[in-house]
């Protein structure tokens, strides 16, 4: 796999600064929320633990040796939920995030297509296969976060186009999918 | 809640528990690949340091993980075999019911439809035809009997008037040329006119 692309900003140092300036930082925060959302499709990340993020390449420009700070990334952070772009994960907690490269409802389309284009309606498919089977390689939520796609799936399931059950061990979920498609 | 807890059958969750099954071997799979994987890694650094031994062990735990591995592919196969035919005894099922449906409806309408009425219909209809022929009969007879006679006559004049004037008109033709042939040849040469016609332009 090729590495991600970085834009040019990347190798600004002030780039990695809050800047004082309101408008500027709006700006500086709407690039930076761009970058994150374009790395974490290309990786497929679903989650952000912040520090860790902070230590990895997409805060951390070694080249030109700038790091973001934790707090910066923070107020980033929640700009994108007020976009609905990330949620924080716990929800209490602001150390870790789901970042929406895809936002649930989205997710919710791209299951329902797959679902359909695969004719799964009418049958009971488990979140592992969704997540982790063959049938879904090669699609945007292979690998995708079990905790994202249960969001997906709960669009769905307020949709009437599907429905959660648990199996016997109660761990294990699996959900059926109503004929729609 | 207890009307989407509905559409969820016993079946449902039998087949569930089954491809849970199915995961998890897939997932018990996949690790004992990885350890298999990494035992050979750990026999080929054991060989490098001269470890004969331990390289030994480690090749044995791999094949000892190979023959499990296998193990679980078969099972595996046996569940999915599993889980499908419960799968297609449903559709097999919901066809069968669909079928039942089907012909109860089919009962239905034939039940609307008795052979009495089916006759019924059927002689009102040859009646009705039977009358209007009665009454084209009637309408067009009138005119052929007393005209049939009148248009035949027409028709053979205007047939008759069509054959004179196509002599008349190719007739002229003839007294205008000096011809040594007899009258024979001239008839003839209006049936295959080609050369003889363009004998007569020359001449």
């Amino acid at each position: 796999m090729s590495a991600f692309d970085f834009p040019s900003i990347y190798n600004f140092p002030p780039f990695f600064t809050q800047q004082p300036n309101e408008a500027t930082w709006q700006t500086q925060a709407q690039l930076w929320i761009s970058i994150i959302l374009s790395y974490c499709r290309f990786y497929k990340i679903h989650r952000l633990d912040l520090s860790d993020a902070l230590t990895t390449e997409l805060f951390y420009n070694k080249s030109i040796n700038r790091r973001l700070k934790l707090e910066t990334l923070q107020s980033i952070i929640k700009m994108m939920i007020k976009q609905g772009l990330a949620e924080w994960d716990p929800p209490n907690k602001k150390t870790s995030a789901f970042i929406y490269w895809k936002k649930p409802e989205e997710w919710a389309t791209s299951i329902s297509n797959w679902v359909s284009e695969n004719g799964l309606n009418n049958s009971i498919v488990t979140l592992y296969e969704i997540a982790h089977g063959e049938a879904s390689e090669g699609t945007e939520f292979h690998e995708i976060d079990q905790a994202v796609l249960l969001k997906a799936l709960d669009v769905l399931v307020k949709k009437g186009e599907a429905q959660t059950l648990q199996a016997t061990n109660a761990e294990e979920m699996g959900v059926k999918f109503f004929g729609t498609g | 809640m207890g009307a989407r807890e509905s559409k969820i059958t016993p079946q449902d969750r039998a087949i569930l528990d089954l491809k849970v099954q199915r995961d998890r071997l897939k997932k018990y799979s996949k690790k004992i690949q990885l350890v298999a994987l990494r035992e050979k890694e750990i026999a080929k650094e054991a060989l490098l340091t001269g470890n004969k031994r331990k390289a030994l062990l480690a090749l044995k735990k791999k094949k000892y993980q190979e023959v499990l591995l296998e193990k679980t592919e078969t099972q595996l196969i046996n569940l999915e075999e599993l889980t499908q035919t419960i799968e297609f005894a449903l559709v097999e099922k919901e066809v069968l019911a669909g079928l039942a449906r089907g012909n109860e409806i089919l009962k239905e309408i034939h039940n609307e439809i008795s052979l009495e009425q089916v006759e019924q219909i059927m002689e009102d209809t040859a009646d009705a035809i039977a009358y209007q022929n009665e009454i084209e009969e009637l309408l067009s007879g009138k005119i052929t009997e007393d005209d049939e006679e009148e248009i035949m006559q027409e028709l053979e004049a205007i047939v008759e008037e069509q054959i004179a004037s196509e002599i008349n008109a190719s007739m002229p033709k003839v007294p205008d040329v000096e011809l040594p042939t007899s009258t024979k040849d001239d008839i003839q040469s209006k049936v295959p006119p080609k050369k003889e016609e363009q004998q007569m332009l020359a001449a």
